[in-house]
């Protein structure tokens, strides 16, 4: 077994860059998710200054390569005497360029919540913010949880690009262990079965929450 | 009370709602006929401040329907059944009911419950409270509706055209459950095309043409042929749902 003799000193190294992975897709997909659904509720705001806000951040994040707003980050705000980890600047930057994703996903739900159903909520009194956050936040967030899904595991495909900025997360482990083996082959195959089983487990889970969440759509 | 003073309503260059006057009284029954497109809806969503006036007045227990903290108490005064239900559709028959009165009553939990499987029993739901409206035939959801509004305890009731999405024999659960309301008492106003109904329950006819409120009549006298019937228009359009 070849392969097994080249890797296993290393299984332990590449097995601390996954669980790392790991933590940063969690956190970014909490952000992202959070940071979208308030981005979404702003940007189907009645207020045009808080529209135009969302918008514009919306825009700028995704028309701007997550490698450069990284860089923005982990190298530009020390210049403004902000200093923050490596790793919590990557969570940070993950959070913010999938916020702006995920708040299109969100938003095209809020749009195909009926209008009738917002009237329901209205003429019972309920205000303006429990209307959103309990009738069309929640309607929405069901319609978009699988285009939502497209959207996460490209933030975990994306979580690579944190080895830029020396966090020794999976693909910036095995950067260190192929240089050291000079056996790129084998190691990055380790990746690419452990980035596909991450990426296959969160498309398992998604659509468990889909299925969850649309209970209510099962005819009876 | 529920007035409405000289309303007018425009939805760009048309005008949909002609210096409207009406009043309801508590306790009364008012019935507002018309053709699909009169005004009969706006009206409605006049009141309840679905939609602004575009001139005039609505108050409801005096409170102004046009300034902020006179919707809400007009809001807080009345409720509203709709066409298509609106269910929340996330929510569970009892999730439905309950909402409004434990956020906005704040009620606790366990006695908004208790008041709405009160209500459910009678609607004749008991056994799908915790049903979700897809779960639902459109006239069982109506009845979650019509629940949903009781359980706020409006001293106003605004019905829009209840019963037109249902099939004849929906149609009549709903209406039976409308008449014993009437009886006890419940003050609605009531926009439908079902004038057997109207004629039955009702203290008060207004009719609605192109957005001019041309007849106000108590019920008998809408129906007699030196009152309602004796205006063309009127006579016209009851001959026409006679047929159908």
């Amino acid at each position: 077994m070849r392969f097994w003799r080249v890797i296993e000193p290393y299984i332990g190294f590449l097995l601390q860059g996954f669980a790392l992975t790991i933590a940063a897709c969690l956190l970014a997909i909490a952000g992202a998710v959070l940071l979208g659904a308030l981005t979404a509720s702003m940007r189907s705001s009645g207020n045009g200054l808080v529209r135009g806000f969302a918008n514009a951040y919306g825009d700028l994040f995704r028309n701007v390569p997550f490698l450069v707003q990284l860089f923005f980050f982990f190298y530009g705000l020390p210049e403004l005497g902000i200093y923050v980890g490596a790793f919590e600047t990557g969570v940070i930057a993950m959070s913010i360029a999938g916020g702006a994703f995920v708040s299109d996903v969100i938003l095209s739900g809020i749009l195909t919540v009926d209008a009738g159903v917002i009237d329901a909520a209205k003429v019972s009194g309920l205000s303006r913010v429990k209307i959103f956050t309990r009738i069309v936040l929640p309607i929405a967030m069901r319609v978009s949880v699988r285009p939502m899904g497209s959207v996460l595991i490209n933030l975990v495909l994306t979580s690579s690009i944190l080895s830029t900025i020396t966090v020794n997360e999976l693909t910036g482990a095995a950067k260190i262990v192929a240089a050291t083996t000079f056996k790129p082959f084998e190691v990055y195959a380790v990746l690419l079965v452990l980035y596909a089983s991450l990426t296959t487990l969160l498309s398992f889970a998604i659509s468990a929450v889909h299925h969850r969440l649309n209970r209510f759509m099962t005819e009876g | 009370m529920i007035v409405a003073e000289n309303v007018e309503k425009r939805f760009g260059e048309t005008l949909v709602l002609k210096r409207v006057n009406l009043r309801v009284e508590p306790g009364e029954v008012v019935t507002i006929l018309g053709a699909s497109g009169s005004g009969k809806s706006t009206l409605i969503r006049c009141i309840n401040g679905l939609e602004t006036l575009s001139g005039g007045k609505i108050t409801v227990d005096g409170h102004d329907v046009s300034t902020k903290t006179g919707l809400v108490a007009a809001r807080r005064a009345s409720a509203t059944v709709f066409q298509l239900f609106n269910l929340y559709p996330h929510m569970t028959a009892l999730q439905n009911i309950t909402l409004a009165p434990i956020e906005v009553l704040k009620l606790p939990k366990a006695e908004a419950e208790a008041r709405a499987r009160a209500l459910l029993d009678r609607v004749g739901l008991s056994a799908q409270a915790d049903a979700y409206p897809q779960q639902l035939s459109g006239g069982q959801r109506q009845r979650v509706g019509i629940c949903r509004a009781l359980a706020m305890q409006p001293r106003y009731l605004l019905l829009d055209e209840v019963t037109s999405a249902l099939d004849p024999e929906m149609t009549g659960d709903v209406l039976r459950i409308l008449a014993a309301l009437a009886a006890d008492g419940t003050t609605m106003v009531f926009v439908t095309h079902e004038i057997e109904f109207a004629r039955h329950i009702s203290n008060r006819i207004v009719f609605l043409e192109q957005g001019e409120l041309i007849v106000d009549l108590p019920t008998a006298q809408f129906f007699a042929e030196d009152g309602g019937l004796a205006v063309p228009r009127i006579r016209q359009f009851l001959s026409k749902m006679k047929k159908d």
